[in-house]
């Protein structure tokens, strides 16, 4: 408590220097000021308040003597009167200076005196005198028509803007860049009151004619700031426009998606996608710049944690909402594919991009054939200074989890010699970095594992350690090496899908499941899977209802 | 109902009261009652604002107080302003309370208690006076930044924002005053051209006679009902302008040639008037043979650049209103004698410049071909 004090006493000093130097805010100094300080100067009033209010008038002015000044200086700021409910605290904190009981003239003056400055405060400061002068002529009170007064603003000077943005010759009625720049401080308190979301937008969607951006950036970082925490309501074409024109906020936006999605339950991809749509992320990815900008976020946070699968699973999340929010997209202007993925052949972007819902299920098999084909190459091919090489093009594929979970279903299902293409594939998708000599090894150990599971696909009484040994699992290799993730998977997928296992299932886990990390992964598969198959309308009830009971049973364990 | 009407008569005089000295004897009790009776008005307007008949009785009503208060020739009504008002009726009465230095310590304190109770539970329902008065307090803020900072005057007052929202209030007004009295709208203009600086007044005429007519809407409780229809408030004008021959001189003399030519076109009632104050005007100026122009024999007479504004902007009006001038001129010139030399005659000049202008006008828009030169 006695440390809050010395806070709060050292803090009003602070504020007390700066209300002066403030003053009324009629520079662009003092206007920019005020608004890179307006959100601490309220959390200084409320916690003011919230001292002030324990106290008697005569305590506080014994506490803060010059109280009544700090006060009065904040209510001649309008950017502060503005600004979020900074005057509701202001009104709160004055009406504690009154004395209940004044005992002599003085303590009688200054009753009155809060009074004045309280009306003052509610008086919607006059201008126009000839204003004034005619409203009341009429009878009418400021509270008759100050909205309207204010939509009429509102609405005047967003027409100015548009036509000030669309009129690029007629120099005459250009908006001067001080004026612009000028608004857009003054919009900065103003951005979570409704009345002025149109002019907000107007100054989003108008960009005039100079070269080099006028709009102040405190004005950037309260609409982002409003529009991550649902404060404003804007059109999409506004917030694209926010994020094209202001790189830092397109970040903050994602930085916040991330932050959401770290906070939340674990692997759960329901989740994760209602995060994505909410944030507009995804509709504002279909204008390239952004795309590209969001994807570099992606990359980066998967390569600083290594490829965690929780970041490839969102990064297939959001690209499906990409990919239907591009489908919606009506625009005459249709970017081509190049933009989006620069460093990739157009046939393998058109290929990924296709949905599998859109292809006849027959076709999958050979979608998947070509797919593996096509990256093969990219991968293979080291001459013309290709971009980044093997790990430019599995970031690529990762973005697609409808073809590059299905592989291992595919080499399941068929009861026919597996496709080198899809082993090679799967070999890939799951470990990149190998070397070919690697990755040949990968692909016989693959391929030795689903002969093992096909012939035991076949016999009706299987027990959990046959499988295990089938697998070639429970040897002293390292359970996190890639390829022991893939085989796991593959075992996983075999044990949802046969008929026969089903009974064993939870023996199979159990002696899967070593660690909490492993427990984890099979979550993440398990919750994978079925949103997958939900989603592509594949999933064959008993499977379906096997996964569900093994993924809440497993949720419950960790 | 009866209570409910008598709850409104005294509610206004308790409005009336609160900004004379009288308060001074009101206590903490009276502060307390009066708010409450605010606070029920106003959930009466929200529950029966749509209502029919509730809300032609209240409103008759609140005529009936005017009129007794000595109509609309005398000055601004104390009371509420319309039926719209009753929607922030606390709020009204608060703020003049607030302002009124009389209020004795008591009662001070108890109504500060009672608009500004502190953190609470917000009520879902409605919005608390609390909050309406730091709403009010917010949207003040912002028209004063936005008028500072922002704002342009718009040389095409009829766009400009400031003249619009004066322009709805006076259609407002009107309209209200005409449902309570049909003879209202004329007194009432009449008592405001001799109250409120009339430069302003007549702009705010000519912008009000401009408003778009609006198609008829659900009308919404949170606007005050300023888009009803202009098109009584604007015929009340029209009908005031032309009762009233100095008022109209006036508003002629003053404002701008454009805007008046808008006006007119829009409303053709005050086209000859318009026109017999031009020719008027005109006939007032003679030919000074030294100096080679027209010229006015008084100050206040108009001189002839302005006449000859007011008629170029005429003839670029569209075609009734455009035709009525040329024949109006062309009448005038053959009264005078039908000459064709300049100097003869005022209205065979304003002629000969009209068409050598919009000759002029037609080479510089490279419309006819020509001599490159003027």
């Amino acid at each position: 408590m006695a440390q809050d004090s010395v806070d709060l006493s050292c803090d009003y000093q602070f504020w007390m220097q700066k209300l002066s130097v403030w003053d009324q805010a009629s520079t662009l100094e003092t206007q920019q000021d005020t608004c890179v300080h307006l959100a601490r100067f309220q959390e200084f009033l409320r916690k003011m308040y919230e001292a002030l209010k324990e106290m008697d008038s005569n305590t506080i002015f014994e506490r803060f003597p010059t109280i009544d000044q700090l006060l009065a200086k904040a209510c001649w700021n309008p950017f502060i009167l503005a600004y979020d409910e900074s005057q509701k605290i202001l009104i709160w904190c004055l009406c504690c200076l009154i004395n209940k009981e004044p005992q002599n003239s003085r303590q009688s003056k200054l009753n009155s005196w809060v009074q004045g400055v309280l009306s003052h405060i509610l008086s919607a400061l006059r201008f126009d005198k000839e204003v004034a002068l005619f409203t009341q002529g009429l009878g009418y009170a400021p509270i008759d028509y100050y909205p309207s007064l204010l939509k009429n603003m509102v609405l005047s000077l967003a027409s100015e803007l548009r036509e000030n943005h669309l009129n690029g010759f007629n120099t005459q009625r250009r908006m001067t860049p001080e004026r612009l720049a000028s608004l857009s401080r003054v919009c900065v308190p103003l951005i979570t009151l409704p009345d002025v979301d149109p002019l907000v937008e107007a100054l989003l969607v108008c960009h005039g004619h100079e070269p080099q951006e006028i709009l102040q950036p405190e004005f950037f970082e309260a609409v982002n700031e409003a529009v991550l925490l649902k404060k404003i309501s804007l059109p999409m074409s506004a917030v694209v426009c926010l994020w094209l024109r202001h790189l830092p906020s397109l970040e903050k936006a994602m930085l916040h998606l991330f932050e959401k999605l770290i906070s939340s339950e674990r692997n759960c991809l329901r989740r994760i996608e209602c995060f994505i749509k909410d944030s507009s992320l995804p509709q504002a990815a279909c204008h390239p710049a952004i795309f590209r900008v969001v994807d570099e976020m992606f990359r980066c946070a998967l390569l600083e944690t290594d490829g965690a699968p929780e970041i490839i699973a969102t990064i297939q999340v959001f690209t499906q909402c990409f990919v239907e929010a591009l489908e919606k997209e009506n625009k005459q202007l249709r970017f081509a594919l190049k933009t989006y993925f620069p460093y990739t052949s157009p046939s393998l972007a058109m290929v990924l991009l296709q949905d599998p819902q859109d292809v006849p299920r027959g076709r999958w098999l050979q979608t998947l054939k070509h797919i593996s084909e096509l990256l093969r190459e990219a991968v293979e091919d080291q001459t013309h200074g290709s971009r980044g090489g093997p790990l430019e093009s599995w970031f690529l594929f990762i973005h697609f989890g409808g073809w590059a979970e299905m592989v291992a279903e595919q080499l399941l299902r068929s009861a026919a010699e597996p496709p080198a293409a899809l082993l090679w594939l799967l070999a890939f998708y799951y470990s990149p970095r190998d070397g070919r000599q690697q990755r040949a090894q990968t692909m016989v150990q693959v391929k030795a594992v689903l002969g093992h599971l096909l012939a035991m696909s076949r016999s009706s009484s299987l027990s959990a350690r046959d499988l295990q040994t089938a697998a070639g699992q429970g040897t002293e290799t390292d359970p996190r090496a890639p390829a022991q993730q893939l085989i796991r998977h593959l075992l996983l997928n075999f044990m949802l899908w046969a008929p026969g296992c089903h009974t064993i299932a939870r023996d199979v886990i159990t002696l899967m499941a070593h660690t909490a990390e492993i427990t984890h992964e099979i979550i993440g598969f398990l919750d994978q899977t079925l949103y997958r198959w939900d989603r592509l309308g594949i999933e064959s009830p008993r499977s379906g209802k096997l996964a569900r009971e093994l993924l809440k049973e497993l949720r419950t364990q960790v | 109902m009866e209570s409910l009407l008598q709850h409104l008569d005294r509610f206004s005089e308790l409005l009336a009261v609160s900004r004379t000295a009288h308060v001074r004897t009101w206590d903490p009790v009276t502060v307390r009652r009066a708010l409450q009776w605010a606070r029920y008005l106003r959930h009466i307007h929200r529950r029966f604002g749509r209502h029919g008949p509730i809300r032609t009785a209240l409103e008759r009503r609140l005529h009936n107080q005017w009129r007794q208060e000595g109509g609309f020739g005398r000055g601004p009504v104390p009371g509420l302003a319309n039926f719209q008002a009753l929607g922030h009726c606390d709020v009204l009465l608060s703020l003049r309370l607030l302002e009124n230095q009389a209020l004795g310590d008591a009662a001070r304190h108890h109504l500060v208690q009672q608009l500004f109770p502190g953190p609470g539970v917000p009520d879902a329902d409605e919005e608390t006076l609390q909050e309406s008065l730091a709403r009010l307090a917010r949207c003040g803020s912002a028209v004063h930044m936005l008028r500072f900072n922002g704002y342009r005057k718009n040389l095409n007052l009829q766009e400009d924002s400031l003249m619009k929202t004066q322009a709805e209030l006076l259609l407002e007004r009107l309209q209200e005053v005409g449902k309570a009295e049909a003879e209202g709208p004329a007194r009432f203009l009449s008592s405001l051209w001799e109250r409120l600086p009339q430069n302003n007044f007549l702009k705010v005429i000519a912008v009000a006679l401009l408003q778009p007519p609006l198609s008829p809407r659900p009308q919404e409780e949170s606007e005050p009902s300023i888009h009803k229809t202009p098109g009584e408030g604007s015929q009340a004008l029209v009908h005031w302008l032309l009762g009233n021959s100095e008022v109209f001189a006036a508003f002629c003399r003053a404002l701008p040639a454009g805007l008046l030519t808008l006006v007119t076109s829009r409303h053709p009632a005050l086209s000859p008037v318009y026109l017999g104050l031009l020719t008027d005007w005109g006939q007032r100026l003679h030919y000074d043979l030294q100096k080679g122009i027209w010229v006015g024999t008084e100050s206040q007479d108009v001189p002839w650049e302005e006449l000859h504004n007011r008629f170029q902007s005429l003839c670029q009006a569209p075609p009734p209103l455009k035709d009525k001038v040329l024949t109006a001129l062309e009448t005038c010139k053959a009264q005078d004698g039908d000459f064709e030399v300049p100097g003869l005659s005022i209205w065979t000049d304003l002629l000969l410049a009209l068409r050598s202008g919009a000759f002029r006008k037609r080479q510089v828009l490279g419309l006819s071909p020509g001599l490159s030169s003027v």
